[in-house]
């Protein structure tokens, strides 16, 4: 028995021991020090962060290739998922409408596979500002009175409208070429209400859809809905296999509601589900199909 | 050989198993880790992006909360050094013009309710 302890347990003892305090050594000591990481390794909320900053990127470089690439360092497996599922979570969360927007329209760039028209026309509104027009006419207007003495007489007067006039008509010109952009404060116009009545889809369906005046569908476009019951905020572009315009929202029986659209603040009041009959004389809840446009 | 002496260098072999077991065949498996250890390219890829949206944008305030996840140096700081690395490993010059002009609004940038004057 003596020798049975010496020679073999004994040993084994002393080896697991040893393996015992190597691992505590390099598993709870000194454990490996984690550099280099790929951003896939990142907590949840700092990918969601990261997904922002990738949307918030795109939508100045609109360089869709980048931005998917740069998605699939956070998941190689399902990006456009993640985004969406994102996406989603974001509204009913205390997230700035904007980052919302941002995602939507990544997503719904991402889905259709194309780079749509920017919604923020910052770049552009500031070029069709006629404020450019109103700075050449002032320093025309401060020129023209160099001879030494003007006299309040008719002749200067007619020089000085004449002038800021031909300036302002020059600068102007290219406005046409703008319109067709869609501007993120034109309003949007209710163009159809359309009462639906079907019996496959859910009761009290209330369908927004948003178009731009090329009548191309619009995503990442807030829509409040207010009624007794409450506020909810819904973001065009979610479902984009139904319409990068299309956002829904389900009416409970005998409410009013509200909606506006935030962009250009368009408002529409006294919505409510309608009631819609079947053949067999029975009556249900329909839905409601919503059109805007920008003129 | 003293049985001492036999028992000690077991020991010695068996911490070394330890040790080879749990740096490098089983080593602690990091999820969920911080934008701070993020390899230098990521780090200089996700300053980038924080550049190209501060163009657009134009938001200091919103551009050192992004830069802010890299760690707690200042936000100039980590542009500077991303914008080191950008010009040492081929970023394009519209990138390095980019990363330059945010570097320039995070070295302008007061944080809001500092009481710097």
């Amino acid at each position: 028995m003596k020798t049975l302890l010496r020679n073999f347990l004994l040993p084994v003892f002393a080896l697991l021991i040893g393996c015992g305090v190597g691992l505590a050594y390099s598993w709870l000591i000194a454990p490996v020090e984690y550099v280099d990481a790929s951003p896939s390794l990142l907590r949840d909320d700092f990918k969601d962060q990261y997904r922002i900053v990738i949307a918030a990127s795109y939508a100045s470089s609109h360089d869709l290739a980048r931005a998917r690439a740069r998605l699939e360092l956070l998941s190689a497996t399902d990006p456009l998922g993640e985004l969406n599922a994102q996406a989603q979570r974001t509204v009913g969360s205390s997230e700035s409408a904007a980052n919302v927007q941002l995602l939507a329209q990544l997503a719904t760039d991402l889905q259709k596979g194309i780079v749509s028209v920017p919604l923020t026309s910052t770049p552009f509104a500031t070029k069709i500002k006629p404020t450019v027009a109103t700075s050449s006419t002032k320093s025309i207007i401060t020129q023209t009175p160099t001879p030494e003495s003007i006299e309040p007489t008719s002749t200067p007067t007619a020089e000085l409208i004449q002038t800021p006039f031909a300036i302002l008509a020059f600068t102007l010109t290219p406005r046409p070429t703008f319109t067709a952009i869609p501007d993120s404060g034109t309003p949007f116009i209710l163009i159809g209400q359309d009462t639906v009545c079907d019996p496959t889809i859910e009761p009290g369906l209330l369908q927004f859809t948003l178009i731009d005046s090329r009548r191309k569908q619009i995503a990442g476009i807030e829509i409040i809905i207010t009624s007794t019951e409450g506020e909810d905020h819904l973001f065009t572009g979610f479902k984009p296999e139904v319409g990068n315009g299309y956002a829904d929202f389900v009416m409970q029986e005998n409410i009013s509601y509200s909606i506006r659209v935030i962009e250009g603040g368009t408002f529409v009041n006294n919505i409510s589900a309608p009631t819609c009959t079947d053949p067999n004389g029975k009556t249900y809840l329909g839905g409601l199909s919503l059109a805007f446009q920008q003129p | 050989m003293s049985n001492w002496l036999k028992y000690f260098i077991l020991l010695i072999i068996g911490i070394a198993l330890g040790l080879a077991y749990g740096w490098v065949i089983s080593p602690v498996e990091y999820t969920n880790v911080t934008p701070s250890i993020m390899r230098a390219d990521y780090r200089a890829d996700y300053v980038l992006m924080v550049a190209e949206a501060h163009q657009r944008e134009q938001d200091s305030e919103t551009s050192a909360r992004r830069l802010a996840m890299l760690g707690s140096d200042s936000p100039a700081k980590i542009v500077e050094a991303a914008l080191t690395y950008a010009t040492q490993n081929g970023f394009t010059e519209t990138e390095i013009i980019l990363l330059q002009g945010l570097h320039t609004a995070m070295q302008t940038y007061q944080p809001q309710g500092s009481n710097a004057p």
